[in-house]
């Protein structure tokens, strides 16, 4: 069976001010569904808040209004057991895609901590790191290598295959590749539709670039003034 | 593949060269006390004495070896300023970590207690503890970690505020990562560059405030320690009579000690600031 993230009615606020309390309404009953093999493409300039609803979706963020349904189950309301389960299909790729790794952590540490999270015994972490290299089409020379010392399209591969590495359903790409240049972005949105076809994973491809957005989702939605219009 | 070679190293400067033999000699006058010692510190000579081969910095009015007591008198010193500020480090961290990362009321719980600390006037609570307790130097190390975190865990508290929001946290809380986890392995790695100079000077600080409470005569009068050893040159007639000798030499370990501390630190900033460059 098929599983499914489905936002119903999300709305966010967010207040400021100690005495005379200032509101900022930044989305507005929004509701959505995303499904395995499919890419559901999210526009809007920015601030518009369309980070903020990948966030709520991914449970990085609590919503002030609605629910997320993790197949049929709100996530606030999952015990320990399913939140870790919905921790582990439904994820995050991040737009810094140096930003997205420690600084202070080599890739081969960063890749062995996911490894260790999965409890996967020591002993295969080492040929695990290589696979992992190799499918994201990476020299295993970068696994001594850190975050600053690697370029961003390299690093935007790890942070993905560090991601991978849980199996995840969905994926919320928040602009995966707007800081990467362009003969690296066409290669990356080649990888991401490659791993959707063999894994069948479900996107939510947030960014601003149309040709992009045009190029990868099944379906446009444009985020404007907090609420969500399909594209025409 | 030998990941080692890969990692920036800087090449210590000078300055930093000459803090780090000074204090690394200090650190091993302290532990090799008894072999590079002439004398047992309590043995007793004639009083008085001018330096001499026998007796390099003479001897004081019991007649003890004063270069003795000065190699182990760094012994308690050092134990003060470490212990202190590793006590004070380590509840500063630990809290201004807590507080950063989670936000919101246990940030509010935290930083009231930090401010509660903040308003206790600490020297003279120390002089009135080390007054009225026991005089113990292991309870002054105690009294001044338990009061010194305060401001690194002000400090640790802003890093993590500005950490906790990076795309590698988000990353880690999205990826399934436990809160301590990241808190111990994100995010303290990332602020060891602020802990480490604040501890250093916390060493720094505690030496001077243990000096200046032997000096007062509030210290463990059993125990030798640079600042005991100037309290009683002032009081037994040291300063009186000038013998330089005497007060003299404690003093100048102490300002040494204290001085590679503060330029070991300002490297340690230097080089991270360089290194942050680099990347």
């Amino acid at each position: 069976m098929l599983a499914s993230l489905k936002a119903v009615g999300i709305g966010k606020v967010y207040e400021s001010g100690l005495i005379f309390k200032s509101q900022k309404t930044i989305l507005q009953n929004i509701s959505l569904e995303l499904e395995e093999g499919q890419t559901l493409g999210l526009m809007g300039v920015s601030g518009s808040g369309k980070t903020t609803l990948g966030k709520i979706l991914a449970g990085l963020e609590r919503p002030t209004a609605g629910r997320v349904l993790f197949g049929g189950k709100d996530i606030q309301r999952l015990h320990k057991k399913e939140f870790t389960l919905f921790r582990r299909q439904v994820q995050m790729v991040f737009q810094d895609p140096e930003g997205s790794l420690n600084p202070r952590k080599s890739i081969e540490e960063a890749i062995h901590d996911v490894l260790g999270l999965l409890k996967i015994p020591k002993g295969e972490w080492r040929e695990r790191s290589l696979d992992l290299l190799e499918t994201m089409g990476l020299s295993d020379e970068l696994l001594c290598r850190y975050p600053g010392q690697i370029s961003g399209g390299q690093n935007q591969r790890v942070a993905l295959g560090r991601v991978l590495l849980l199996n995840p359903r969905f994926m919320i790409l928040d602009e995966p590749t707007s800081a990467l240049d362009l003969s690296v972005q066409a290669q990356m949105l080649s990888l991401l539709k490659d791993l959707q076809r063999d894994r069948g994973l479900g996107y939510l491809l947030i960014s601003h670039q149309s040709d992009v957005v045009k190029y990868m989702a099944h379906e446009i939605f444009i985020l404007e003034e907090g609420r969500m219009k399909p594209m025409s | 593949m030998n990941c080692r070679h890969i990692k920036n190293r800087l090449l210590p400067t000078n300055t930093s060269l000459c803090s780090l033999v000074l204090f690394l000699s200090f650190l091993l006058m302290a532990l090799l006390a008894p072999v590079i010692a002439p004398y047992d510190p309590y043995i007793r000579f004639e009083p008085y004495r001018s330096p001499s081969l026998e007796h390099l910095l003479g001897t004081n009015d019991l007649g003890n070896d004063i270069f003795s007591e000065l190699i182990y008198s760094s012994r308690v010193s050092l134990i003060v300023g470490f212990g202190a500020a590793l006590m004070a480090t380590i509840i500063g961290t630990v809290i201004g970590l807590f507080a950063g990362y989670f936000k919101g009321t246990p940030d509010e719980i935290l930083m009231g207690i930090t401010d509660i600390f903040l308003m206790i006037p600490q020297i003279p609570l120390i002089i009135i503890l080390a007054a009225f307790l026991m005089p113990s130097f292991y309870l002054i190390a105690l009294i001044m970690g338990s009061l010194w975190w305060t401001s690194t865990a002000r400090v640790v508290r802003s890093k993590a505020l500005q950490i906790r929001e990076t795309s590698f946290v988000e990353a880690a809380r999205s990826l399934g990562f436990s809160d301590m986890h990241i808190i111990f392995s994100d995010i303290l790695p990332n602020i060891v560059h602020v802990i480490t100079p604040k501890f250093l000077m916390a060493i720094a600080s505690a030496m001077i405030a243990e000096s200046s409470i032997s000096f007062l005569g509030l210290g463990d009068p059993t125990a030798k320690s640079w600042g005991m050893m100037i309290n009683f040159a002032f009081i037994r007639g040291g300063f009186i009579n000038d013998y330089w000798w005497w007060y003299l030499p404690p003093g100048i370990c102490i300002t040494l000690f204290v001085l590679s501390v503060v330029l070991i630190s300002y490297a340690f900033e230097e080089s991270e600031e360089a290194a942050l460059r680099i990347e």
